[in-house]
């Protein structure tokens, strides 16, 4: 590679701030080299500190800490007057034309300035002067003009040519055309390279617009919070980025095609989760309901892969009749499915209109992912689960929940007057669905999740008998950032999303209060949830850290003791099998653990085959004991497939 | 499919201190059925803002107005009709939200002056303004009711414009720029909602912008502008893949990406004309590199399949 022309290294820049004693740090550490003749564009959005990196480069503004070299000479405690000579080779095209030319001065001042600082005659001055007009364009006759009487253009030309009076080896280019017209930017975007070939100049270009940074540069920075996310050759950025956020500028850049909202034209507010609308509902639930984010991590974890091919040849029998996966799969109606064997990806498959990168509705896979951050709250004495629910929202005293623990919410033995019954429009799961918003609401009550709570009742003895009841997490949603002052969303972010590498936000869907809808709320990517699994077989450890209690996590493995394990409808779809921290446990030999949600959604933890399964579904109905056959039966057929390894 | 708004040669000229400019807005027609999304695009100057202000009734005293306005039910409206249309069924949202917000009122207060105005049932206001919110994906809608517009994102405060806007219901939104003053993956957020929204509540929209490729994903037709004039128009994708006119040429042509070579953009010569300066014939003429001699008359309209095309060398 050609010579390196300017060295940032470790640059830092923090700036006093009224809110922090640390201060707001603009630039954070930031190391990048810039080579003869390249052009390194930095692309960003608004704050995220590409200007102040770039006046920290060249020399207008000190750097808090680290060093910039320019042509192999440090900047770094010199006088303006010592590094006077050196910054002759660096040159300036910034935003506003009109604003960055003195308005009294001419354009042949304007482009004469530096060099009359330089201490030319005045006979040079003229002959370069004449000869830059020519080379960015301009005519002789407009040197008398003043930047009022130029078009924005014209004016982003004179400042061209006077960044190119001393003939500088790099130029900062900052949102050089951001103020022009389209086909005026065009016009400037192809002089910038033709001079650049001509002068053999290297460009630090900086921009908002990706389109531009793309166009004109050799390799692409993208900067966010002050960091670079991601650096790399301009087609390896744009064809294959690396960084979440990259991928949301280039989607936010692409395509000149008319969005399609691809809602069916049938979409109805009380049939969306049931088949076929929720084929397209459970993966656009935010076109239709509100949503909160639950932002993944800066530094996701990229999960390694080596495709078993032979997992689409496993044969999987189920009550007579025997299917190969692919044909399972189809069979029930699935959305998305992934595999991990010792936490690398073995098998990985994508069915209507799914991606990688596209959410998915957990429904009450989502609760399970709430245990999990009870573990957390709990280990750190944040809530203690033996008290009674109400203890900490004491306006749920006269409710179910004035006796109800938290743990006894955990566990689902919560003696409840409560009907789970997805379809019948009048049972408590309906109107727990209205106030959720998730269904449409002319009835005048249940408006929001709250309410709705506060009008549940017991019908028994809390913590003897097993009864699957929704309500009871939504109100652990709602207690938990009750008590910690913080937004479900954001806690399951911080506390989980975050710490386990989560490549894509997440999202979750609120009621008409804004709050978190725990039950069933939440949306994420396959490999996400798959990586949520790995962290509960790992027992609770994720790179490194330990996120989840270990004792929680064999406590979930070890299931329920079993005189809450009733005869109920959980026998006739698990046999045997208990449900313990919003876990589900199975009771075969294998001890599975696993989260299960309406209309097909999984994630099932093997700790026997170190497998983990992450699927989506959209079955045309919510529950249905063969439907749940055919998953048991797939998942361990995948995972057994896996032993030998 | 019903037209919710159809302009017929609608032209505005100007007098400025006893100077009289003459059409910067010259032999508009335009048509948007129920439902649909007309784009306008173009660059500075070029009459898409006064475009709006022209069907919203809203120019200043100094422009005299001329052509037909025809709005839903209510056939050809003045600009004096304009103002009980204004605002209910038709309504609209800027450019730069920060300015379009009073700072010394929070939210709840400027959304709730408009639901009084749309005579909003007392008793439903609460409802509708935090139904409202939500539907534009503000979860915190409490937090966001009791903030003054200072203490909300661009991307937040947007979204509560659009929430004003849709409080009535209209059947016309007029999108002026909604997306310029945002960042892109933020601006690409509103699209999307606009999109949706549009979808679940039907109405029509008018979307301006210079940003093609926003216009590109919200509308089913495109108008190209250019100097006060459209030069061609149809259906977006159609308008898109094989453009018409030079001028839609040569703006897809600049449009900058990495699969472009450096340097080779197509670079329209010249600048985009002062309205102050009146033109004769093809206004694009002066800068088209397909320029013969007729092009100093006015260019006739050409149709070519579903586009229209204002050039003499259309079809050629």
């Amino acid at each position: 590679m050609s010579e390196i022309v300017m060295q940032i290294s470790n640059v830092s820049k923090v700036f006093p701030s009224r809110d922090s004693k640390k201060g707001f740090t603009a630039v954070d550490s930031i190391s990048i080299d810039l080579h003869k003749g390249e052009v390194l564009g930095v692309v960003g959005e608004s704050g995220s500190g590409k200007s102040t990196l770039a006046r920290c480069a060249f020399g207008i503004t000190a750097p808090t800490s680290g060093s910039v070299t320019i042509l192999g000479q440090d900047m770094a405690g010199k006088s303006r007057r010592a590094t006077r000579s050196l910054r002759s080779n660096l040159g300036f095209v910034f935003q506003d034309p009109a604003g960055s030319i003195n308005p009294r001065m001419s354009v042949q001042r304007a482009i004469a300035e530096p060099l009359l600082l330089a201490g030319q005659s005045s006979d040079e001055i003229d002959k370069r002067v004449n000869f830059l007009m020519d080379r960015v364009g301009l005519a002789s006759s407009q040197l008398s003009r003043k930047s009022h009487e130029l078009s924005g253009g014209q004016c982003q030309r004179v400042a061209i040519a006077r960044a190119l009076a001393t003939n500088p080896k790099i130029v900062l280019l900052d949102e050089p055309t951001s103020s022009l017209d389209l086909s005026v930017q065009a016009q400037i975007l192809n002089l910038l390279e033709e001079l650049r070939r001509d002068f053999d100049l290297t460009y630090f270009l900086i921009s908002h617009n990706l389109d531009v940074v793309s166009h004109l540069s050799d390799r692409v920075a993208v900067m966010r919070d002050g960091v670079f996310v991601e650096v790399g050759k301009t087609s390896d950025v744009v064809n294959a980025p690396a960084h979440p956020f990259t991928r949301e500028l280039i989607r936010a850049y692409s395509g000149v095609e008319k969005l399609e909202s691809d809602m069916p034209a049938d979409f109805d507010l009380d049939r969306w989760q049931d088949g076929p609308l929720n084929r397209w509902a459970f993966q656009n639930v935010s076109q239709f309901l509100p949503v909160a984010t639950i932002g993944g991590s800066k530094s996701p974890v990229n999960l390694p892969q080596s495709i078993d091919p032979t997992i689409d040849f496993v044969k999987v029998e189920v009550e007579g009749k025997t299917y190969s996966v692919p044909e399972l799969l189809e069979d029930i109606d699935t959305d998305a499915i992934v595999v991990l064997h010792k936490g690398s990806i073995v098998y990985e498959k994508y069915f209507n209109a799914m991606t990688p990168t596209s959410l998915h509705l957990l429904q009450s896979v989502s609760k399970s992912i709430l245990g999990a951050l009870y573990a957390i709250l709990a280990e750190r004495g944040v809530v203690d689960i033996s008290k009674p629910i109400a203890h900490y929202l004491p306006e749920l005293v006269s409710s179910v929940y004035e006796h109800a623990t938290i743990a006894q919410a955990l566990d689902m033995t919560v003696a409840i007057d409560f009907s789970e019954d997805y379809l019948d429009p009048n049972s408590e799961m309906a109107r727990l669905d209205r106030a959720a918003g998730w269904r449409s609401n002319s009835t005048g009550r249940d408006l929001a999740l709250r309410g709705f709570l506060k009008t549940l009742r017991a019908n028994g003895e809390h913590g003897k008998v097993y009864q699957y009841c929704s309500a009871n997490t939504d109100v652990l949603a709602w207690l938990i950032s009750e008590v910690t002052g913080i937004q479900y969303q954001d806690l399951v972010s911080q506390e989980i999303w975050q710490p386990m590498g989560a490549a894509i936000d997440a999202s979750v869907t609120l009621d008409s209060e804004g709050l978190s809808v725990g039950n069933g709320g939440i949306s994420s990517t396959a490999r996400d949830l798959a990586l949520f699994g790995q962290l509960i077989l790992d027992g609770g450890r994720a790179q490194g850290v330990q996120i989840i209690p270990q004792h929680w996590v064999d406590e979930t493995f070890a299931g329920a003791s079993t005189d809450v394990i009733s005869a109920d409808y959980l026998q006739a779809l698990h046999p045997g099998g208990s449900y313990k921290n919003k876990w589900w446990i199975t009771a075969s030999s294998s001890r599975e653990i696993f989260g299960v949600g309406i209309y097909g959604q999984y994630v099932w933890v093997d700790p026997t085959t170190q497998c983990v399964i992450a699927k989506f579904s959209s079955l045309p109905i919510p529950v249905d004991s063969l439907h749940s056959r055919k998953h048991m039966a797939l998942f361990r057929a995948i995972c057994s497939a896996n032993i030998p390894t | 499919m019903s037209t919710v708004l159809k302009l017929s040669n609608v032209e505005v000229d100007f007098e400025i201190n006893g100077v009289v400019v003459n059409s910067p807005l010259r032999g508009i027609n335009l048509e948007i059925k129920a439902g649909k999304t007309l784009g306008i695009v173009g660059e500075t100057g070029c009459g898409k803002t006064l475009t709006a202000t022209a069907i919203m009734g809203l120019l200043p005293s100094s422009a005299v107005q001329r052509g037909v306005v025809e709005f839903g039910n209510h056939g050809a409206v003045s600009s004096g009709d304009m103002a009980a249309i204004r605002g209910s069924e038709i309504t609209m949202i800027f450019q730069n939200p920060a300015a379009a917000f009073n700072p010394i009122f929070t939210i709840e207060a400027q959304l709730r002056m408009v639901a009084q105005r749309r005579n909003i049932a007392k008793d439903e206001i609460d409802s509708t303004l935090i139904h409202r919110l939500e539907s534009v994906g503000l979860k915190d809608s409490q937090r966001v009711l009791a903030s003054y517009p200072h203490q909300l994102s661009g991307g937040m405060l947007q979204r509560c414009m659009i929430a004003m806007a849709l409080i009535s219901t209209p059947m016309l939104l007029i999108a002026d720029e909604p997306t310029t003053a945002l960042d892109a993956t933020i601006g690409a957020q509103v699209l999307a909602l606009i999109s949706s929204l549009q979808k679940r509540e039907g109405f029509a929209m008018l979307f301006i912008s210079h940003d093609v490729s926003a216009v590109a994903k919200v509308s089913d037709d495109i108008a190209v502008v250019y100097a006060g004039r459209i030069v061609e128009t149809g259906p977006t994708r159609e308008v898109m893949n094989s453009p018409q006119h030079p001028y839609t040429r040569g703006l897809l042509g600049a449009i900058p990406s990495a699969q472009k070579a450096r340097g080779t953009l197509v670079a329209i010569a010249g600048n985009v004309p002062s309205v102050l300066t009146s033109v004769v014939g093809c206004a694009f003429a002066e800068r088209c590199p397909l320029r013969i001699e007729s092009c100093s008359q006015e260019p006739p309209i050409v149709q070519i399949n579903n586009q229209s095309v204002s050039c003499w060398r259309a079809g050629q």
